[in-house]
Protein backbone atom coordinates (compact mmCIF):
# COMPACT_ATOMS: atom_id res chain seq x y z
CA UNK A 1 0.00 0.00 0.00
CA UNK A 2 1.38 3.38 -1.08
CA UNK A 3 2.33 5.89 1.87
CA UNK A 4 0.16 8.77 2.61
CA UNK A 5 1.01 12.09 1.74
CA UNK A 6 1.10 14.81 3.56
CA UNK A 7 -1.28 16.86 0.68
CA UNK A 8 -3.81 19.24 1.91
CA UNK A 9 -7.40 17.48 1.18
CA UNK A 10 -8.58 18.93 -2.12
CA UNK A 11 -11.51 16.82 -2.39
CA UNK A 12 -14.97 15.63 -0.97
CA UNK A 13 -13.49 17.34 2.25
CA UNK A 14 -12.77 20.79 0.78
CA UNK A 15 -15.40 20.73 -1.61
CA UNK A 16 -18.02 20.22 1.50
CA UNK A 17 -16.84 23.14 3.11
CA UNK A 18 -16.96 24.91 0.15
CA UNK A 19 -20.73 24.27 0.05
CA UNK A 20 -21.19 24.64 3.69
CA UNK A 21 -19.85 28.31 3.10
CA UNK A 22 -21.98 29.45 -0.05
CA UNK A 23 -25.23 28.02 2.21
CA UNK A 24 -24.08 30.23 4.84
CA UNK A 25 -23.66 33.20 2.57
CA UNK A 26 -27.32 33.19 1.33
CA UNK A 27 -28.17 34.59 4.38
CA UNK A 28 -27.84 38.22 4.93
CA UNK A 29 -25.76 37.94 7.91
CA UNK A 30 -23.10 35.82 8.75
CA UNK A 31 -19.14 36.22 10.36
CA UNK A 32 -16.37 35.85 7.68
CA UNK A 33 -14.00 33.63 8.63
CA UNK A 34 -11.61 36.34 10.38
CA UNK A 35 -14.37 37.92 12.03
CA UNK A 36 -14.21 41.31 9.64
CA UNK A 37 -17.47 42.86 8.58
CA UNK A 38 -18.65 42.68 4.87
CA UNK A 39 -16.88 46.26 4.17
CA UNK A 40 -13.85 46.20 7.01
CA UNK A 41 -10.46 45.67 5.10
CA UNK A 42 -7.60 43.47 6.39
CA UNK A 43 -5.33 45.52 8.48
CA UNK A 44 -2.13 46.59 6.07
CA UNK A 45 1.28 46.62 7.33
CA UNK A 46 3.52 48.31 4.91
CA UNK A 47 7.46 48.94 4.86
CA UNK A 48 9.74 50.72 2.41
CA UNK A 49 12.90 49.99 2.00
CA UNK A 50 13.27 46.30 1.71
CA UNK A 51 15.67 45.56 -0.57
CA UNK A 52 18.66 47.20 -0.38
CA UNK A 53 20.24 46.84 -3.88
CA UNK A 54 17.03 47.95 -5.27
CA UNK A 55 16.60 52.07 -6.26
CA UNK A 56 13.23 51.36 -4.06
CA UNK A 57 11.41 49.00 -2.97
CA UNK A 58 8.42 47.99 -0.73
CA UNK A 59 6.54 44.73 0.97
CA UNK A 60 3.57 44.83 1.87
CA UNK A 61 1.27 42.13 4.53
CA UNK A 62 -2.33 42.34 3.87
CA UNK A 63 -3.80 39.53 6.04
CA UNK A 64 -1.90 36.23 5.05
CA UNK A 65 -0.95 38.37 1.54
CA UNK A 66 2.54 38.65 1.32
CA UNK A 67 4.46 40.68 -1.38
CA UNK A 68 7.92 42.10 -1.79
CA UNK A 69 8.04 44.54 -5.05
CA UNK A 70 11.55 45.88 -6.00
CA UNK A 71 12.08 48.63 -8.72
CA UNK A 72 15.18 49.24 -10.43
CA UNK A 73 15.76 52.48 -12.57
CA UNK A 74 16.07 54.45 -14.80
CA UNK A 75 18.47 52.55 -16.34
CA UNK A 76 19.64 51.22 -19.54
CA UNK A 77 16.84 48.50 -20.72
CA UNK A 78 18.50 45.27 -21.59
CA UNK A 79 16.09 45.00 -25.07
CA UNK A 80 18.08 47.38 -27.67
CA UNK A 81 15.23 49.26 -28.00
CA UNK A 82 14.62 52.78 -30.77
CA UNK A 83 15.19 55.81 -29.25
CA UNK A 84 12.44 56.56 -27.93
CA UNK A 85 11.70 60.61 -25.59
CA UNK A 86 9.55 58.85 -22.76
CA UNK A 87 10.77 56.20 -20.90
CA UNK A 88 9.23 52.44 -20.48
CA UNK A 89 7.85 50.92 -17.80
CA UNK A 90 8.30 47.03 -17.36
CA UNK A 91 6.59 44.78 -14.63
CA UNK A 92 7.01 41.40 -13.71
CA UNK A 93 5.06 39.73 -11.35
CA UNK A 94 6.22 36.10 -9.75
CA UNK A 95 5.01 33.45 -7.55
CA UNK A 96 7.01 32.24 -5.25
CA UNK A 97 6.42 28.35 -5.33
CA UNK A 98 5.13 28.00 -2.11
CA UNK A 99 2.91 30.77 -2.39
CA UNK A 100 0.04 28.67 -2.97
CA UNK A 101 -1.50 25.59 -1.01
CA UNK A 102 -1.12 23.71 -4.47
CA UNK A 103 3.05 23.90 -5.13
CA UNK A 104 3.46 26.25 -7.77
CA UNK A 105 0.20 26.72 -8.57
CA UNK A 106 0.59 30.83 -9.14
CA UNK A 107 1.15 30.60 -13.17
CA UNK A 108 -0.77 33.96 -13.77
CA UNK A 109 2.22 35.76 -14.07
CA UNK A 110 2.01 37.15 -17.82
CA UNK A 111 -1.51 38.48 -16.79
CA UNK A 112 -0.68 39.48 -13.60
CA UNK A 113 2.04 41.47 -14.71
CA UNK A 114 0.37 42.97 -18.05
CA UNK A 115 -2.99 44.09 -15.39
CA UNK A 116 -0.10 45.78 -12.94
CA UNK A 117 1.51 47.63 -16.03
CA UNK A 118 -1.84 48.76 -16.90
CA UNK A 119 -2.74 49.76 -13.43
CA UNK A 120 0.57 51.71 -13.27
CA UNK A 121 1.40 53.61 -16.42
CA UNK A 122 -1.64 56.18 -15.87
CA UNK A 123 0.48 57.26 -12.54
CA UNK A 124 4.02 57.13 -13.97
CA UNK A 125 5.29 60.13 -16.08
CA UNK A 126 7.13 58.77 -18.35
CA UNK A 127 8.50 61.85 -20.06
CA UNK A 128 11.01 62.50 -16.86
CA UNK A 129 13.34 59.28 -17.74
CA UNK A 130 13.27 59.39 -21.56
CA UNK A 131 15.57 56.42 -23.33
CA UNK A 132 15.54 54.61 -20.39
CA UNK A 133 13.42 51.85 -18.61
CA UNK A 134 11.89 51.63 -15.13
CA UNK A 135 12.10 47.44 -14.10
CA UNK A 136 9.36 46.87 -11.67
CA UNK A 137 9.79 43.04 -9.77
CA UNK A 138 6.61 41.82 -7.59
CA UNK A 139 7.43 38.75 -5.75
CA UNK A 140 4.58 37.32 -4.04
CA UNK A 141 6.16 35.32 -0.99
CA UNK A 142 1.98 34.09 -0.17
CA UNK A 143 -0.97 34.44 -1.71
CA UNK A 144 -3.90 34.90 0.69
CA UNK A 145 -6.57 36.07 -1.26
CA UNK A 146 -6.98 39.77 -3.07
CA UNK A 147 -3.60 39.27 -4.70
CA UNK A 148 -3.75 41.68 -7.40
CA UNK A 149 -4.55 44.88 -5.71
CA UNK A 150 -2.03 43.84 -2.93
CA UNK A 151 0.55 43.67 -5.60
CA UNK A 152 -0.37 47.05 -7.34
CA UNK A 153 -0.55 49.27 -4.00
CA UNK A 154 3.05 47.55 -2.89
CA UNK A 155 4.25 48.60 -6.57
CA UNK A 156 3.19 52.08 -6.46
CA UNK A 157 5.03 52.53 -2.59
CA UNK A 158 8.14 50.84 -4.04
CA UNK A 159 8.08 53.75 -7.10
CA UNK A 160 7.74 56.34 -4.89
CA UNK A 161 10.07 55.01 -2.46
CA UNK A 162 12.84 54.89 -6.05
CA UNK A 163 12.00 58.31 -6.25
CA UNK A 164 10.23 57.66 -9.43
CA UNK A 165 7.73 60.85 -10.86
CA UNK A 166 4.35 59.98 -10.26
CA UNK A 167 0.86 61.90 -10.52
CA UNK A 168 -0.24 60.35 -7.37
CA UNK A 169 0.19 56.92 -5.44
CA UNK A 170 -1.90 54.26 -7.43
CA UNK A 171 -4.03 52.37 -4.52
CA UNK A 172 -5.98 49.28 -5.36
CA UNK A 173 -8.81 47.27 -3.52
CA UNK A 174 -11.01 44.58 -4.65
CA UNK A 175 -14.23 43.17 -3.81
CA UNK A 176 -16.31 40.10 -3.98
CA UNK A 177 -19.80 39.59 -4.72
CA UNK A 178 -21.16 36.42 -3.10
CA UNK A 179 -24.52 35.43 -3.25
CA UNK A 180 -26.40 39.28 -2.36
CA UNK A 181 -23.71 40.24 -0.09
CA UNK A 182 -20.70 42.73 -1.69
CA UNK A 183 -17.62 41.83 0.41
CA UNK A 184 -14.06 44.00 0.43
CA UNK A 185 -11.00 42.32 0.25
CA UNK A 186 -11.74 38.99 0.13
CA UNK A 187 -9.37 35.90 1.65
CA UNK A 188 -8.65 33.14 -0.15
CA UNK A 189 -11.63 31.12 0.96
CA UNK A 190 -13.94 34.04 -0.12
CA UNK A 191 -12.67 33.98 -3.66
CA UNK A 192 -12.64 30.66 -4.41
CA UNK A 193 -16.69 30.72 -3.98
CA UNK A 194 -17.28 34.10 -5.38
CA UNK A 195 -19.79 34.66 -7.78
CA UNK A 196 -18.49 38.00 -8.98
CA UNK A 197 -15.44 39.84 -8.55
CA UNK A 198 -14.67 43.61 -8.87
CA UNK A 199 -10.58 44.99 -8.99
CA UNK A 200 -10.36 48.88 -8.86
CA UNK A 201 -7.10 50.84 -9.50
CA UNK A 202 -6.87 54.28 -8.46
CA UNK A 203 -5.37 57.87 -7.58
CA UNK A 204 -7.28 59.26 -5.40
CA UNK A 205 -5.77 62.89 -5.51
CA UNK A 206 -6.90 63.24 -8.98
CA UNK A 207 -10.11 60.70 -8.67
CA UNK A 208 -9.04 58.90 -11.56
CA UNK A 209 -9.34 55.06 -12.08
CA UNK A 210 -6.08 53.69 -13.74
CA UNK A 211 -7.45 50.39 -14.19
CA UNK A 212 -10.93 48.43 -13.20
CA UNK A 213 -11.71 44.44 -13.92
CA UNK A 214 -15.23 42.98 -13.77
CA UNK A 215 -16.12 39.36 -13.91
CA UNK A 216 -19.51 37.52 -12.94
CA UNK A 217 -22.87 39.28 -13.34
CA UNK A 218 -24.04 42.80 -12.10
CA UNK A 219 -26.76 45.09 -12.58
CA UNK A 220 -25.94 48.38 -12.98
CA UNK A 221 -26.67 49.87 -9.23
CA UNK A 222 -24.35 47.17 -7.79
CA UNK A 223 -21.39 47.99 -9.52
CA UNK A 224 -21.89 52.17 -8.57
CA UNK A 225 -22.14 50.49 -4.85
CA UNK A 226 -18.75 48.29 -5.56
CA UNK A 227 -17.48 50.88 -6.93
CA UNK A 228 -18.19 53.47 -4.09
CA UNK A 229 -16.75 51.09 -1.32
CA UNK A 230 -13.59 50.85 -3.25
CA UNK A 231 -12.84 54.19 -4.11
CA UNK A 232 -13.67 55.06 -0.79
CA UNK A 233 -10.97 52.12 0.59
CA UNK A 234 -8.68 53.14 -1.62
CA UNK A 235 -8.11 56.85 -0.38
CA UNK A 236 -7.86 55.24 3.32
CA UNK A 237 -5.35 53.45 2.04
CA UNK A 238 -3.40 56.11 0.17
CA UNK A 239 -3.34 58.16 3.39
CA UNK A 240 -1.75 54.87 5.14
CA UNK A 241 0.59 54.57 2.26
CA UNK A 242 1.50 58.12 2.29
CA UNK A 243 2.27 57.86 6.74
CA UNK A 244 4.59 54.92 5.80
CA UNK A 245 6.66 56.86 3.16
CA UNK A 246 6.81 60.02 5.77
CA UNK A 247 8.21 57.44 8.74
CA UNK A 248 10.98 56.25 6.37
CA UNK A 249 12.04 59.34 5.10
CA UNK A 250 11.77 60.37 8.68
CA UNK A 251 13.88 57.92 9.93
CA UNK A 252 16.39 58.20 7.58
CA UNK A 253 16.80 62.04 7.57
CA UNK B 1 -1.00 51.63 -40.67
CA UNK B 2 0.59 54.68 -41.82
CA UNK B 3 0.13 57.94 -39.43
CA UNK B 4 -2.47 60.31 -39.46
CA UNK B 5 -1.35 63.76 -40.01
CA UNK B 6 -2.17 66.73 -37.87
CA UNK B 7 -4.79 67.52 -40.02
CA UNK B 8 -6.22 63.83 -40.23
CA UNK B 9 -6.32 63.87 -36.51
CA UNK B 10 -8.02 67.09 -36.10
CA UNK B 11 -10.93 66.08 -38.50
CA UNK B 12 -10.79 62.57 -36.32
CA UNK B 13 -11.80 64.44 -33.49
CA UNK B 14 -13.90 67.51 -34.16
CA UNK B 15 -15.58 64.71 -36.35
CA UNK B 16 -16.19 62.71 -33.38
CA UNK B 17 -17.39 65.67 -30.95
CA UNK B 18 -19.98 66.49 -33.69
CA UNK B 19 -21.41 63.20 -33.88
CA UNK B 20 -20.23 62.48 -37.56
CA UNK B 21 -17.95 60.46 -37.57
CA UNK B 22 -14.96 60.12 -40.79
CA UNK B 23 -17.33 57.30 -42.47
CA UNK B 24 -20.64 58.74 -41.92
CA UNK B 25 -21.97 57.05 -38.41
CA UNK B 26 -22.97 58.50 -35.17
CA UNK B 27 -21.26 58.05 -32.49
CA UNK B 28 -23.36 54.87 -31.19
CA UNK B 29 -23.52 53.07 -34.48
CA UNK B 30 -21.39 50.06 -35.36
CA UNK B 31 -20.24 48.79 -38.81
CA UNK B 32 -22.40 46.45 -40.41
CA UNK B 33 -21.41 42.80 -39.31
CA UNK B 34 -21.53 39.66 -41.63
CA UNK B 35 -21.43 36.46 -40.18
CA UNK B 36 -20.91 32.73 -41.82
CA UNK B 37 -21.02 29.64 -39.80
CA UNK B 38 -19.74 26.15 -39.97
CA UNK B 39 -16.84 27.64 -41.92
CA UNK B 40 -14.07 24.73 -40.55
CA UNK B 41 -15.66 21.53 -40.78
CA UNK B 42 -12.71 19.52 -38.79
CA UNK B 43 -13.91 21.78 -35.75
CA UNK B 44 -17.43 21.40 -33.75
CA UNK B 45 -18.45 24.72 -34.12
CA UNK B 46 -17.18 27.79 -36.30
CA UNK B 47 -18.02 30.76 -37.23
CA UNK B 48 -16.30 34.20 -39.29
CA UNK B 49 -16.99 37.52 -38.31
CA UNK B 50 -16.41 40.48 -40.23
CA UNK B 51 -17.36 44.13 -38.82
CA UNK B 52 -16.35 46.24 -41.44
CA UNK B 53 -12.53 45.57 -42.20
CA UNK B 54 -12.16 43.62 -39.16
CA UNK B 55 -12.46 39.94 -39.79
CA UNK B 56 -11.80 37.10 -37.06
CA UNK B 57 -12.55 33.44 -37.50
CA UNK B 58 -13.36 31.70 -33.98
CA UNK B 59 -13.55 27.96 -33.84
CA UNK B 60 -14.66 25.33 -30.87
CA UNK B 61 -12.78 21.88 -30.49
CA UNK B 62 -14.34 19.70 -27.87
CA UNK B 63 -12.46 16.90 -26.59
CA UNK B 64 -12.57 14.60 -24.33
CA UNK B 65 -10.88 15.21 -20.58
CA UNK B 66 -10.63 14.95 -17.25
CA UNK B 67 -12.02 17.13 -14.58
CA UNK B 68 -10.31 19.45 -12.71
CA UNK B 69 -9.47 18.26 -8.70
CA UNK B 70 -11.11 21.75 -7.85
CA UNK B 71 -13.86 21.52 -9.47
CA UNK B 72 -14.63 18.01 -10.20
CA UNK B 73 -18.53 18.63 -11.63
CA UNK B 74 -17.72 21.24 -13.76
CA UNK B 75 -16.19 20.97 -17.67
CA UNK B 76 -13.22 23.07 -18.77
CA UNK B 77 -13.29 25.89 -21.47
CA UNK B 78 -10.19 27.44 -22.71
CA UNK B 79 -10.02 30.61 -24.61
CA UNK B 80 -7.11 31.25 -26.95
CA UNK B 81 -6.84 34.51 -29.31
CA UNK B 82 -3.96 34.25 -32.41
CA UNK B 83 -3.12 37.55 -34.15
CA UNK B 84 -1.97 36.43 -37.31
CA UNK B 85 0.62 38.45 -39.09
CA UNK B 86 -1.93 38.35 -42.54
CA UNK B 87 -3.41 41.34 -40.21
CA UNK B 88 -0.60 43.28 -39.69
CA UNK B 89 3.26 42.71 -40.20
CA UNK B 90 3.98 43.29 -36.69
CA UNK B 91 1.90 40.44 -35.44
CA UNK B 92 4.79 38.01 -36.76
CA UNK B 93 6.82 35.84 -34.14
CA UNK B 94 6.45 37.09 -30.74
CA UNK B 95 5.02 40.28 -31.77
CA UNK B 96 1.66 39.85 -31.27
CA UNK B 97 1.65 38.28 -28.58
CA UNK B 98 1.12 40.74 -25.87
CA UNK B 99 -2.16 41.53 -27.46
CA UNK B 100 -3.33 38.32 -28.09
CA UNK B 101 -2.63 37.68 -24.31
CA UNK B 102 -4.76 40.78 -23.52
CA UNK B 103 -7.51 39.51 -25.70
CA UNK B 104 -7.81 36.23 -24.40
CA UNK B 105 -8.13 37.46 -20.83
CA UNK B 106 -10.57 39.62 -21.46
CA UNK B 107 -12.99 37.18 -22.98
CA UNK B 108 -12.43 34.28 -20.59
CA UNK B 109 -13.39 37.33 -18.10
CA UNK B 110 -16.25 37.96 -20.09
CA UNK B 111 -17.21 34.80 -20.96
CA UNK B 112 -16.44 32.17 -17.91
CA UNK B 113 -18.30 34.53 -15.07
CA UNK B 114 -17.30 34.74 -11.67
CA UNK B 115 -15.15 31.80 -9.99
CA UNK B 116 -18.39 30.15 -8.56
CA UNK B 117 -19.57 29.75 -12.28
CA UNK B 118 -22.20 32.66 -12.35
CA UNK B 119 -22.63 34.87 -14.89
CA UNK B 120 -20.84 32.53 -17.39
CA UNK B 121 -21.92 32.16 -20.78
CA UNK B 122 -21.40 28.26 -20.60
CA UNK B 123 -22.81 26.50 -18.31
CA UNK B 124 -19.82 24.54 -17.39
CA UNK B 125 -21.98 21.49 -15.39
CA UNK B 126 -23.62 20.40 -18.69
CA UNK B 127 -20.21 19.79 -20.22
CA UNK B 128 -19.96 17.07 -17.32
CA UNK B 129 -20.04 13.88 -18.47
CA UNK B 130 -19.05 11.80 -15.71
CA UNK B 131 -18.29 13.65 -12.64
CA UNK B 132 -15.14 13.90 -11.55
CA UNK B 133 -13.64 11.11 -14.08
CA UNK B 134 -14.85 12.47 -18.02
CA UNK B 135 -15.76 16.06 -19.08
CA UNK B 136 -16.32 17.79 -21.95
CA UNK B 137 -12.61 20.22 -22.54
CA UNK B 138 -13.90 22.99 -24.75
CA UNK B 139 -11.05 24.64 -26.61
CA UNK B 140 -12.01 27.95 -28.42
CA UNK B 141 -9.76 29.42 -30.64
CA UNK B 142 -9.91 32.69 -32.40
CA UNK B 143 -8.04 33.63 -35.19
CA UNK B 144 -7.88 37.33 -36.25
CA UNK B 145 -7.50 37.82 -39.82
CA UNK B 146 -7.28 41.68 -40.70
CA UNK B 147 -7.39 44.19 -38.08
CA UNK B 148 -9.23 47.21 -38.28
CA UNK B 149 -10.19 47.90 -34.51
CA UNK B 150 -12.25 47.14 -32.45
CA UNK B 151 -10.91 43.19 -31.78
CA UNK B 152 -12.66 42.53 -28.66
CA UNK B 153 -16.45 42.74 -30.04
CA UNK B 154 -16.07 41.06 -33.31
CA UNK B 155 -13.97 38.39 -31.27
CA UNK B 156 -16.44 37.73 -29.17
CA UNK B 157 -19.37 37.65 -31.46
CA UNK B 158 -17.68 35.29 -33.63
CA UNK B 159 -17.17 33.05 -30.48
CA UNK B 160 -21.02 33.88 -30.10
CA UNK B 161 -21.95 32.85 -33.61
CA UNK B 162 -19.71 29.38 -32.84
CA UNK B 163 -21.48 28.06 -29.92
CA UNK B 164 -24.37 28.18 -31.89
CA UNK B 165 -22.96 26.57 -34.84
CA UNK B 166 -21.69 24.10 -31.91
CA UNK B 167 -22.70 20.56 -31.61
CA UNK B 168 -20.88 18.29 -29.59
CA UNK B 169 -21.40 14.78 -30.15
CA UNK B 170 -23.56 12.45 -27.67
CA UNK B 171 -21.86 10.31 -25.56
CA UNK B 172 -22.93 6.71 -23.87
CA UNK B 173 -20.53 6.14 -20.95
CA UNK B 174 -19.63 2.45 -19.80
CA UNK B 175 -18.94 2.93 -16.10
CA UNK B 176 -16.02 0.33 -15.05
CA UNK B 177 -16.75 -2.15 -12.60
CA UNK B 178 -15.04 -0.74 -9.84
CA UNK B 179 -15.03 3.23 -9.25
CA UNK B 180 -11.45 3.93 -9.76
CA UNK B 181 -11.48 2.10 -13.05
CA UNK B 182 -11.67 4.88 -16.26
CA UNK B 183 -15.08 4.46 -18.06
CA UNK B 184 -15.96 3.31 -21.40
CA UNK B 185 -16.47 6.04 -23.90
CA UNK B 186 -18.43 5.71 -27.58
CA UNK B 187 -18.56 8.84 -29.37
CA UNK B 188 -21.63 8.77 -31.82
CA UNK B 189 -21.01 9.96 -34.70
CA UNK B 190 -24.91 11.21 -35.45
CA UNK B 191 -26.45 12.59 -32.53
CA UNK B 192 -25.39 16.13 -31.78
CA UNK B 193 -26.41 18.26 -28.73
CA UNK B 194 -26.81 21.90 -29.71
CA UNK B 195 -25.67 25.09 -27.10
CA UNK B 196 -28.20 27.22 -25.82
CA UNK B 197 -26.46 31.07 -26.45
CA UNK B 198 -29.33 33.12 -25.45
CA UNK B 199 -27.20 33.62 -22.46
CA UNK B 200 -24.01 34.27 -23.88
CA UNK B 201 -22.83 38.20 -23.59
CA UNK B 202 -21.82 40.42 -26.54
CA UNK B 203 -18.66 42.92 -25.50
CA UNK B 204 -19.19 46.34 -26.56
CA UNK B 205 -16.43 48.43 -26.72
CA UNK B 206 -16.53 51.95 -25.82
CA UNK B 207 -13.76 53.92 -26.87
CA UNK B 208 -13.09 57.67 -25.53
CA UNK B 209 -11.34 60.46 -27.91
CA UNK B 210 -11.22 64.04 -26.04
CA UNK B 211 -14.31 64.13 -24.08
CA UNK B 212 -17.20 61.87 -26.13
CA UNK B 213 -17.25 58.54 -26.47
CA UNK B 214 -17.67 55.96 -29.17
CA UNK B 215 -19.02 52.84 -30.51
CA UNK B 216 -16.96 50.15 -32.51
CA UNK B 217 -14.06 52.27 -33.37
CA UNK B 218 -11.83 51.85 -36.41
CA UNK B 219 -7.95 51.72 -35.87
CA UNK B 220 -7.62 55.36 -36.91
CA UNK B 221 -10.05 55.75 -34.39
CA UNK B 222 -8.25 53.76 -31.85
CA UNK B 223 -4.79 55.31 -32.23
CA UNK B 224 -6.03 59.22 -30.91
CA UNK B 225 -7.97 57.07 -27.94
CA UNK B 226 -7.24 58.15 -24.68
CA UNK B 227 -8.84 55.40 -23.05
CA UNK B 228 -11.07 52.82 -23.43
CA UNK B 229 -13.82 50.61 -21.64
CA UNK B 230 -14.97 47.20 -22.94
CA UNK B 231 -18.41 46.18 -21.60
CA UNK B 232 -19.80 43.03 -21.61
CA UNK B 233 -23.67 42.40 -21.57
CA UNK B 234 -26.34 39.86 -21.90
CA UNK B 235 -29.67 39.91 -22.98
CA UNK B 236 -31.06 40.60 -19.96
CA UNK B 237 -29.30 43.92 -19.44
CA UNK B 238 -26.43 42.49 -16.93
CA UNK B 239 -23.00 43.12 -17.12
CA UNK B 240 -21.06 40.44 -17.30
CA UNK B 241 -17.63 41.42 -17.40
CA UNK B 242 -15.95 44.78 -17.75
CA UNK B 243 -12.59 45.74 -18.81
CA UNK B 244 -10.66 48.87 -18.69
CA UNK B 245 -7.81 49.38 -21.43
CA UNK B 246 -5.46 52.17 -22.01
CA UNK B 247 -3.77 54.02 -20.19
CA UNK B 248 -5.72 57.21 -18.88
CA UNK B 249 -7.06 57.31 -15.94
CA UNK B 250 -10.81 57.66 -15.68
CA UNK B 251 -13.10 59.56 -13.50
CA UNK B 252 -15.63 57.08 -11.70
CA UNK B 253 -19.14 59.18 -13.17
CA UNK B 254 -17.64 58.92 -16.71
CA UNK B 255 -17.30 54.80 -16.00
CA UNK B 256 -20.64 54.71 -14.54
CA UNK B 257 -21.92 57.21 -17.70
CA UNK B 258 -19.83 54.59 -20.29
CA UNK B 259 -20.93 51.38 -18.91
CA UNK B 260 -25.35 52.88 -19.40
CA UNK B 261 -24.28 53.54 -22.75
CA UNK B 262 -22.78 50.00 -23.64
CA UNK B 263 -26.05 48.67 -21.87
CA UNK B 264 -28.27 50.96 -24.35
CA UNK B 265 -26.32 49.95 -27.35
CA UNK B 266 -25.53 46.54 -26.85
CA UNK B 267 -29.54 45.91 -26.53
CA UNK B 268 -29.65 46.48 -30.32
CA UNK B 269 -26.10 45.16 -31.16
CA UNK B 270 -27.72 41.45 -29.89
CA UNK B 271 -30.29 41.88 -31.90
CA UNK B 272 -28.92 42.36 -35.15
CA UNK B 273 -25.92 39.32 -34.06
CA UNK B 274 -28.89 36.82 -33.27
CA UNK B 275 -30.64 37.73 -36.25
CA UNK B 276 -27.47 37.43 -38.31
CA UNK B 277 -26.53 34.37 -36.65
CA UNK B 278 -30.02 32.57 -37.48
CA UNK B 279 -29.68 33.57 -41.49
CA UNK B 280 -26.24 32.06 -41.40
CA UNK B 281 -27.21 29.02 -39.86
CA UNK B 282 -30.13 29.38 -42.47
CA UNK B 283 -28.28 29.18 -45.73
CA UNK B 284 -25.70 26.83 -44.43
CA UNK B 285 -28.22 24.11 -44.69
Amino acid sequence: MAASTYSPSQGAERRQRQQQMRRLSIQSDWDRSDGRSFIQCRPAFLRTGAANAASGSAYAEFGTTKVIVSVFGPRESKKAMAYSDIGRLNCNVTFTTFATSVRGQGSDNKVYSAMLHKALEGAVMLETFPKTTVDVFALVLESGGSDLPVIISCASLALADAGIMMFDLVSSVSVSCIGKNILIDPTIEEEICQDGSLVLACMPARNEVTQLTLTGEWSLPKIDEAMGLCMDACVKLTGIMRTCLKESANLSS
Amino acid sequence: MVGLSEGEKQFLRGGIEQNLRADGRTRNQFRPIYVETGVIPQANGSARVRLGATEVIASIKAELGKPSILHPDKGKVSIFVDCSPTAAPIYEGKGGEELSMELSVALERCLLGGKSGAGAAIDLSLLVLVEGKVCWDLYVDALVVSSDGNLLDSLAAAIKAALSNTGLPKVNVVLGASPEEQPEVDVSDEEFLQFDTSAVPVIVTLTKVGKQYIVDATSEEESQMSSAVSVSVNRNGQICGLTKRGGAGLDPSVIHDMVSVAKYVSQEFISVLDSEVAAAEASEE
